[in-house]
């Protein structure tokens, strides 16, 4: 019955074409949303991810770095340092902020390290330095190149004028980008004398990550301690469970009106089959089979789709950080493998209505015509 | 006694009910040999297509009782027809009814793949079967490549791959010109006489009469009274049994439309006619030798 619904399919390329079409950008739609979503949130957790530090240790209560403010005594960071297995203990201090290029804001995470830190501090410099004087900043390469701003140019940020004097690459995303400036810069602005936000902890060769978080919740009282990986985790549910309504409206677009173009076409098909139905099921062929033909038809009409909306969202994912450094589109495995499963699900469910107007379809009709 | 390919026993259908209600087919019997050609005709609103859709299993009786081959299709549940029809009735439609998205060989090789024959099976079966209807050249062609006559062979190749009991034919010659029509009545007769099917064909063609070893008028429904009709072996001419010139030869008895006919016979009757023919079958009816036609016996034609 497979050749049968193919050559079906297949008699009306244009019908084929305009269905697959269709259902492909319908099913874009929701990849390239998924795709975005996954690449901002990979830039949003690029600072931990990419900083160095094998454990994080915040305010007790804390766990993430979006929408929290933690507030530590620096001398948490002795604390941390005594606890064995411990090979470097770095304070951070750290606010969300609004970096100002000319005309142009971008939301930048703000980080300060003490000089010369093991771990923290900016580490994929593509232009200028990393080693920062009073007054200067480091941000984004994509940041500085969509407001036009070049090394030696002045930046606002913290309420204050800095000189840019280095660019980092691979943190920004349409809803954020990192940027350091020097710890008395930081403290200046934000008046938070010795009050550190985290400590960056790097563990000594072999000790493992989780270990070396159990030992420092045991020493170490009044925080929460967390390895990159948790730390990185509960950054990315934050994000997620803050975009839940959004992706769900989206995707819910996407799928239904892909569900509509699948279901339109696999109905005009049949009706325009019907007689060709009818004649089969004079013949013997059970409403089974024929409803086969028509869910291996949507599922065709769906597959294509799919295939067309992935080879137009890897395009997209090659292309659009090339045209603008801001949008970076990420397709993982798991949400293309969810994707296929709901359109698969769709097909069969877009073959509902032709299976319903298959089963009232009466073979003695094909007699009936033309004789009496 | 052998078990006639048809069984149609005192069959009424009525749609509706009360002051609406109508008679379609009335208390119709009727039995079809193994073999044997039948050729229903009758006006438009007779009940033919009424009762070609009950032999064919595609609508039931309100009573009586039809018989395939011995098993009674009215007694068989809903889900079982459609196996039935699959395996035991051939269709042949007056609009070909080919699928158009498939090739010929597809068309005819789908069948058979729904009753069960591996796919290369199926294609090889009907491939051969295409072949023997003079359609080898045409496998792969789709049906709109093809002329009417050549379409009605696929649809009689369609019918006959699952080696049916009984062909039902409706209207097969209509859509067909004069020499196709021809082409497709010689067929069916084939198909009768060479692979035993029963063939019951519903039409208004009166060209079919030619083949049919009986033709049976319906009227209102019913069956009506109707002559024994013969073949001239000679001319081919459709003739009614009692008007016929008789000839006897070889134990045989041949009806001829005229005495020059009957002569020519006489002269040379091995042109004609092959000797030797096998017996009749007990109970199936006359069934004519190879090559030949005899005088049959059933009432055909309405006086």
């Amino acid at each position: 019955m497979f050749r049968l619904a193919v050559a079906n399919l297949t008699q009306n390329r244009t019908r084929l074409f305009l269905a697959t079409s269709g259902a492909g950008v319908a099913l874009a739609l929701v990849l390239v949303f998924q795709a975005v979503f996954t690449g901002a949130s990979a830039r949003l957790t690029a600072y931990i991810d990419r900083t160095g530090a094998d454990v994080w240790v915040s305010q007790e209560g804390v766990r993430t770095l979006h929408m929290s403010t933690s507030v530590l005594p620096s001398s948490v960071v002795e604390a941390v340092r005594s606890v064995p297995g411990v090979a470097d203990a770095v304070p951070v201090r750290y606010a969300t902020d609004s970096v100002a290029v000319g005309q142009a804001e971008f939301i930048t995470y703000v980080f300060a390290v003490p000089e010369r830190a093991s771990v923290g501090g900016p580490w994929r410099i593509v232009a200028g330095t990393g080693a920062l004087q009073p007054g200067e900043i480091v941000i984004d390469r994509s940041i500085a190149g969509t407001a036009g701003a070049r090394l030696g140019d002045r930046v606002r940020i913290l309420g204050r004028d800095f000189q840019v004097v280095g660019l980092i690459d691979g943190t920004s995303s349409l809803v954020s980008s990192v940027s350091f400036v020097r710890v008395e810069d930081f403290v200046r602005a934000r008046g938070s004398g010795d009050a550190i936000s985290y400590v960056l902890v790097r563990a000594q060769a072999g000790t493992p990550a989780q270990a070396l978080a159990e030992a420092i919740r045991l020493h170490v009282t009044g925080v929460t301690v967390q390895t990159r990986s948790e730390f990185a985790a509960e950054e990315r549910q934050l994000v997620a469970d803050m975009s839940t309504d959004i992706i769900t409206i989206m995707n819910t677009a996407g799928y239904l009106t892909g569900l509509a173009v699948v279901m339109l076409n696999v109905y005009i098909a049949t009706v325009a089959r019907r007689r060709e139905y009818g004649v089969l099921k004079a013949l013997g062929m059970r409403n089974g089979r024929l409803y086969q033909i028509i869910v291996i038809q949507a599922l065709i009409t769906t597959g294509l789709g799919l295939a067309g909306a992935l080879l137009l969202t890897l395009s997209l994912a090659l292309l659009l950080p090339w045209m603008d450094g801001l949008l970076v589109l990420s397709l993982d495995r798991g949400a293309t493998v969810r994707v296929a499963l709901t359109a698969a699900v769709l097909a069969v469910v877009a073959s509902l209505a032709p299976a319903r107007l298959i089963a009232r379809v009466d073979p003695a009709s094909v007699v009936r015509r033309g004789t009496s | 006694m052998s078990q006639p390919g048809l069984q149609v026993q005192h069959v009424t259908k009525r749609f509706g009910a009360g002051d609406t209600e109508i008679v379609a087919v009335r208390d119709v019997s009727l039995d079809v040999a193994h073999g044997e050609v039948v050729l229903i005709m009758g006006p438009s609103g007779s009940g033919k297509s009424t009762l070609l859709l009950m032999l064919g299993a595609l609508l039931r009786p309100s009573t009586g009782e039809i018989h395939v081959n011995g098993v009674e299709v009215t007694g068989l549940s809903e889900r079982r027809l459609p196996d039935l029809r699959l395996r035991h009735i051939g269709f042949i439609f007056q609009d070909f009814n080919l699928l158009s998205a498939v090739d010929v060989l597809d068309n005819v090789s789908i069948p058979a793949q729904l009753a069960g024959a591996r796919r290369r099976d199926a294609r090889t079966r009907a491939a051969a079967l295409l072949q023997a209807l003079g359609l080898g050249h045409r496998l792969g062609f789709a049906p709109e490549q093809l002329s009417g006559g050549e379409k009605q062979r696929v649809a009689i190749a369609r019918a006959l791959v699952n080696e049916p009991d009984i062909v039902l034919a409706d209207e097969p010659t209509a859509n067909l010109d004069a020499r196709h029509g021809h082409e497709t009545m010689r067929l069916l007769r084939r198909i009768a006489r060479e692979r035993g099917r029963s063939v019951i064909i519903v039409s208004h063609d009166q060209r079919i009469r030619d083949i049919a070893d009986r033709v049976l008028w319906m009227e209102d429904g019913a069956l009506r009274d109707a002559v024994a009709m013969a073949a001239d072996p000679v001319c081919g001419m459709s003739i009614e049994q009692e008007k016929a010139v008789i000839a006897t030869w070889d134990g045989r008895t041949f009806g001829f439309c005229s005495r020059g006919c009957r002569d020519e016979f006489l002269e040379q009757p091995l042109q004609f006619v092959l000797p030797d023919p096998a017996p009749p079958e007990a109970g199936a009816g006359p069934l004519p030798p190879p090559g030949g036609r005899e005088i049959v016996s059933q009432p055909a034609v309405p006086r």
